[in-house]
């Protein structure tokens, strides 16, 4: 199971995150939230616009596969990726985390993180990035 | 579909860094992957071109479903726009005449084959800039849309 670590929530829930889904036939269609909230290892929440919600929920029904990225200066600073299964509750996207890569370009972009130890990550982060979340 | 002003001049070369963007692609059975990039360029007016550089799924995605989705990552303040349509990759090795969406990968390879000319690498934050730079080729979305995506119009048309 996918555990998040506390710099991986910190940017989640300062910046929000943009959020791939598609069809089930895999075409795309990319929202962007600006917040989040991380509950437990690996459930993260969205609060989501009725607009935003009419754009995917066909897309959730037929495929709950999404992907993310943290939004704002996240997209380099917290290079990570978040793949999981989600569903609609109201106007929240719950997401269960099933996978995380690292997205850093070069050699190290596609790296899936979530099957390393969970210490093992944490070293992985500390030996790459200085902070420990969004600039405040 | 041809963009406005703004958004050539916001994806345009300028400084490296300066504007970062997700691709968003999908397996054929709507396994999405989204990937940042940190170099875009537009072509024509309507094409964005982004250098391959190590982009492993994306490109899987593509040898089976051709289409991805840009959004404007960072900054994104006042430029809440999702650029969707046809998109694929141009790697070294093919022909000069090689089609996709109306472009050549002869005339796409020779300008953005080697994007170091464009924009200077090194000059990125050294925790962020690729530690190699390798790159394979250049992805290529030809819009067809683009709809907002701020919160209270997400999908809203905007071309």
């Amino acid at each position: 199971m996918a555990k998040l670590t506390p710099r991986m929530k910190n940017w989640l829930e300062g910046l929000g995150a943009h959020i791939g889904t598609a069809t089930k036939k895999g075409f795309p269609t990319t929202i962007v939230v600006e917040s989040a909230k991380v509950e437990g290892d690996n459930m993260v929440k969205f609060q989501l616009s009725n607009a935003q919600v009419e754009q995917i929920k066909q897309n959730i029904s037929e495929n709950p596969q999404v992907a993310i990225g943290p939004a704002g200066l996240g997209c380099i600073r917290a290079a990570y990726q978040f793949k999981g299964i989600a569903k609609l509750e109201g106007n929240i996207l719950e997401v269960e985390v099933r996978e995380i890569y690292c997205t850093k370009p070069g050699p190290e972009a596609a790296l899936r993180l979530d099957t390393l130890p969970y210490e093992n990550i944490i070293k992985f982060e500390s030996t790459r990035w200085r902070d420990t979340g969004p600039p405040k | 579909m041809k963009l406005t002003k703004e958004i050539i001049d916001a994806l345009k070369i300028k400084n490296p860094d300066d504007i970062v963007v997700y691709l968003t692609t999908s397996s054929i059975d709507g396994k999405c992957n989204i990937s940042p990039q940190l170099f875009t360029d537009v072509y024509m007016d309507e094409f964005i071109l982004m250098p391959d550089l190590f982009a492993v799924k994306t490109k899987i995605n593509f040898n089976e479903n051709r289409v991805g989705v840009v959004t404007i990552a960072h900054p994104a303040e006042r430029k809440t726009w999702a650029l969707r349509g046809p998109c694929g990759h141009i790697e070294w090795g093919l022909p000069d005449n090689y089609d996709f969406q109306g472009v050549k990968a002869g005339d796409i390879l020779k300008k953005w084959g080697d994007w170091s000319e464009k924009e200077s690498f090194p000059s990125l934050p050294e925790d962020v800039r690729p530690a190699v730079i390798a790159q394979r080729g250049v992805i290529v979305l030809k819009v067809a849309e683009c709809y907002s995506f701020s919160a209270e119009d997400s999908g809203r048309k905007v071309l």
